[in-house]
């Protein structure tokens, strides 16, 4: 059905990625392409959606099958031009990030699903049930109506993932699919893979690490350092000792030092929300103003960490976007250290919470590495030398000393994902909240993520964290609290 | 909240059209000003989002209206009554009013295009489009480029969240907005450059550069009447044009 011959992939002048891979998908099929960050597992998946990067200046050279029909590249500037529009019809292709797959043309998520097959002519009546079809399946009839700009991470994922369903390609290619979505959500896009599959269609998900279930007879190609290491059935895949190549697996608790072992709280208390209630104004379709969160209290200690858990949507990103003022409480009050935030500027409050988006490319803008990573220390009153010096100490500590001078966008997600963590450590606020910080992370990144976070905690800090990862926020958080409908619930599990 | 819509986008961006091409044929400083007052105005403060529409404006004017202030009324070769003599530029009666109705023509050309296209329902245009049979290519050169405007003011609005969750301190003043705006715009900049391919792509991926017909999801809100509508318009504004260029010309 679809085949690739990679001899090698080779960004401006990176290192050569994708050398000897071969990969050939057929119908039905399902295979995972895990790989730790660099290992040119998204390279793959654009070239099995026809980018082969020539028009950035990448150099591709090997060949893609898709129905019999044979392309070869040898990375010269004469090589064939992939039609795009042609190549969409058969090969559907969800990249990762979900905002940057948005297409600006539509007003509602109906039309945003509708968005790919409309464009290849799918008539209307047809249209309208294949819509509520991928809707169904994946739980979004409430939000047809809505404004795709104004969903939650895990909404807008689904969203994004039902576009490309809609299309009904022969070959689906997802890049990190579950990645922010809740238990339930997963297993929706899980199942309505399936039901692609029965019909035929061949499926590729890209993962940082191995699943934890995947359907029956699934196929694992892994990938290190832009070569194949391993290429067989993922029951198999789980004992090759693929943890060597920074593959873990979905779902492991994070390995931390015992020595590293979080204090809890011990201090005074850094954060106070109380009775806090808020809405988004609405949209404009939606006219219903309905309460995003009510009633939240919620207490945050030195030294304490704070998992924040709840199903997508339930208002976790809303509630930590209160703790630095990008939103404000229309009822109640949330205070710092025992200020109440009022009308302070949101900037002021930078130097005492910092804070990581659900989607790292909202937040980083910056033209280097070490500017981006300073922006933070100098705009809360450093010296230029200072913040720059503050700036590279945080960088080492994510490892990611070497990369100063590199562009942010030039990075990798899991990079990306480490700059914005180290642009909050440089500026040095006591309250870290962090949205979804383990989505998307790969093995040696999550583990990274979790000393990062204790240790600050020990120093006396205070973390809460927005996430779906139970396993991480059972190893790391000293307590978790449940947010359903935007609404605090009692905790049901006092062990985590 | 926005205002209710009750012209189909495609009459609302080919009246904004219209009107740019009758203030350039009609080339004088009081019907420019006439349109500008009670059009553009209006326009703009029934428009839902007058605050943002005002700041884009003055934005993307202010500059040309200071540079053509400069440049007419201190250089206006023509110019023979002088008001101050400042050696090298004089400052003419002549270059004043020169500069004031190309400011005028301006501010009419920035308010006219900018508030149709900052309040224009993109999906709603597109679906008009679609529903018209427009050539396919047009389809795709328009609604990549109307598209861009909602996808700049996101990005936009997401790049001073960031800014602010770092520690930029946004005051609450029409000055302190416009230097937020200005320290927004560098990344901005940088920011679409990356996001320009990446987009391509995407919509290529999503099958937006095909060949064929394309169908619409949407019902098509366009009627009849509205179509006759932009075809009087038109028509009007081309028979228009042309005699008010034309009859000096023959009657001399
Ligand atoms: N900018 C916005 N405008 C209007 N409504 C919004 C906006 N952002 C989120 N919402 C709505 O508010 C509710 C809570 O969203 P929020 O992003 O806080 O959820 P979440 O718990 O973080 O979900 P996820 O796990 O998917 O990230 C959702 O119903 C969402 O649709
Ligand atoms: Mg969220």
């Amino acid at each position: 059905m679809i085949s690739i011959e990679s001899t090698s992939f080779a960004y401006d002048d990176g290192a050569p990625l994708l050398v000897g891979v071969t990969l050939a998908v057929q119908p039905g099929e399902y295979v995972v392409v895990a790989g730790a960050s660099a290992s040119g597992k998204t390279t793959l998946a654009r070239l099995l959606a026809g980018q082969t990067g020539a028009d950035a200046g990448a150099v591709f050279r090997g060949a893609v099958t898709l129905d019999g029909e044979t392309i070869r590249f040898d990375g010269a500037p004469t090589d064939p031009r992939i039609d795009p529009a042609a190549w969409s019809a058969r090969v559907g292709f969800v990249a990762q990030g979900a905002w940057g797959q948005l297409s600006m043309m539509s007003a509602s998520v109906g039309e945003e699903i509708a968005f790919g097959p409309s464009n290849l002519g799918v008539p209307t009546d047809q249209l309208r049930s294949l819509v509520a079809d991928v809707a169904a399946a994946l739980t979004l009839t409430p939000l047809l109506n809505h404004d795709p700009r104004r969903l939650s991470g895990g909404q807008l994922q689904r969203t994004v993932i039902a576009a490309a369903m809609a299309q009904r390609p022969a070959v689906l290619v997802l890049d990190e699919p579950f990645q922010g979505l809740d238990d339930d959500s997963a297993q929706d896009v899980a199942d309505a893979l399936e039901v692609l599959r029965g019909a035929g269609t061949a499926i590729v998900v890209c993962e940082p690490m191995l699943p934890r279930a995947a359907p029956e007879g699934a196929r694992v190609l892994a990938l290190a350092d832009g070569r194949p290491v391993f290429d067989g059935l993922l029951t198999d895949a789980r004992g090759a000792g693929l943890r060597r190549y920074g593959i873990g697996t979905a779902g492991d608790p994070p390995r931390l030092d015992p020595a590293s072992d979080p204090t809890g709280p011990h201090g005074r208390e850094l954060v106070t929300l109380r009775g806090v209630g808020f809405s988004y104004p609405s949209g404009r379709r939606g006219d219903d103003r309905s309460a995003c969160l009510a009633g939240v209290d919620l207490s945050l200690h030195a030294g304490e960490i704070v998992a924040l858990r709840g199903s997508n949507g339930s208002g976790k990103s809303t509630l930590l976007q209160h703790l630095n003022g990008l939103c404000r409480a229309d009822a109640g009050s949330v205070s710092l250290a025992g200020v109440p935030i009022l009308r302070q500027p949101t900037g002021a409050l930078a130097a005492c919470v910092g804070f990581l988006f659900q989607d790292t490319d909202q937040q980083l803008f910056e033209r280097t590495v070490l500017r981006e990573v300073s922006y933070g220390p100098f705009a809360a009153g450093h010296r230029r030398d200072d913040a720059v010096r503050r700036a590279s100490e945080a960088l080492e500590r994510v490892g990611l000393g070497a990369l100063e001078e590199a562009h942010p966008y030039e990075l990798g997600f899991v990079q990306r994902r480490l700059v914005a963590l180290a642009s909050i450590i440089a500026t040095g606020p006591a309250v870290w909240a962090l949205d979804e910080p383990t989505a998307g992370l790969d093995d040696p990144a999550r583990t990274l993520l979790a000393a990062l976070v204790t240790a600050h905690a020990r120093g006396g800090g205070a973390v809460v964290l927005a996430t779906h990862d139970e396993a991480f926020a059972r190893a790391v958080a000293h307590r978790s609290v449940r947010l359903e409908g935007g609404r605090i619930m009692p905790e049901d599990h006092p062990s985590v | 909240m926005r205002r209710r819509r009750i012209y189909n986008p495609l009459t609302e961006l080919l009246a904004a059209v219209l009107l740019v091409v009758l203030v350039l044929v009609v080339n004088r400083w009081e019907f420019s000003l006439a349109v500008l007052v009670l059009v553009v105005v209006p326009a703009v403060v029934s428009s839902g989002r007058p605050r943002q529409i005002g700041l884009a404006v003055a934005v993307v004017a202010g500059p040309l209206l200071l540079s053509s202030l400069l440049l007419h009324g201190l250089f206006y070769p023509e110019g023979s009554t002088v008001l101050a003599d400042l050696g090298p530029a004089r400052v003419t009666a002549e270059g004043l009013s020169f500069a004031a109705l190309m400011g005028l023509r301006m501010s009419v050309f920035t308010g006219v295009l900018l508030t149709a296209a900052m309040t224009l329902e993109v999906p709603e245009l597109l679906a008009t489009m679609t529903h018209r049979g427009w050539n396919r290519k047009l389809v795709f050169v328009v609604g990549s480029a109307v598209g861009l405007i909602p996808h700049v003011a996101l990005r936009a609005r997401q790049i001073t969240r960031a800014q602010q969750a770092r520690g930029l301190v946004v005051g609450r003043g029409p000055l302190a907005r416009l230097r937020a705006l200005l320290t927004v715009t560098t990344p901005l900049v940088i920011g679409l450059l990356v996001d320009a391919s990446e987009r391509n792509h995407m919509l290529g991926a999503r099958g937006f550069s095909s060949t064929v017909a394309r169908t619409s999801y949407l019902p098509d809100t366009d009627t009849p009447g509205q179509r006759i509508a932009r075809r009087v318009m038109l028509a009007v504004t081309a028979v228009f044009s042309t005699a008010w260029l034309i009859l000096p010309v023959v009657t001399g």
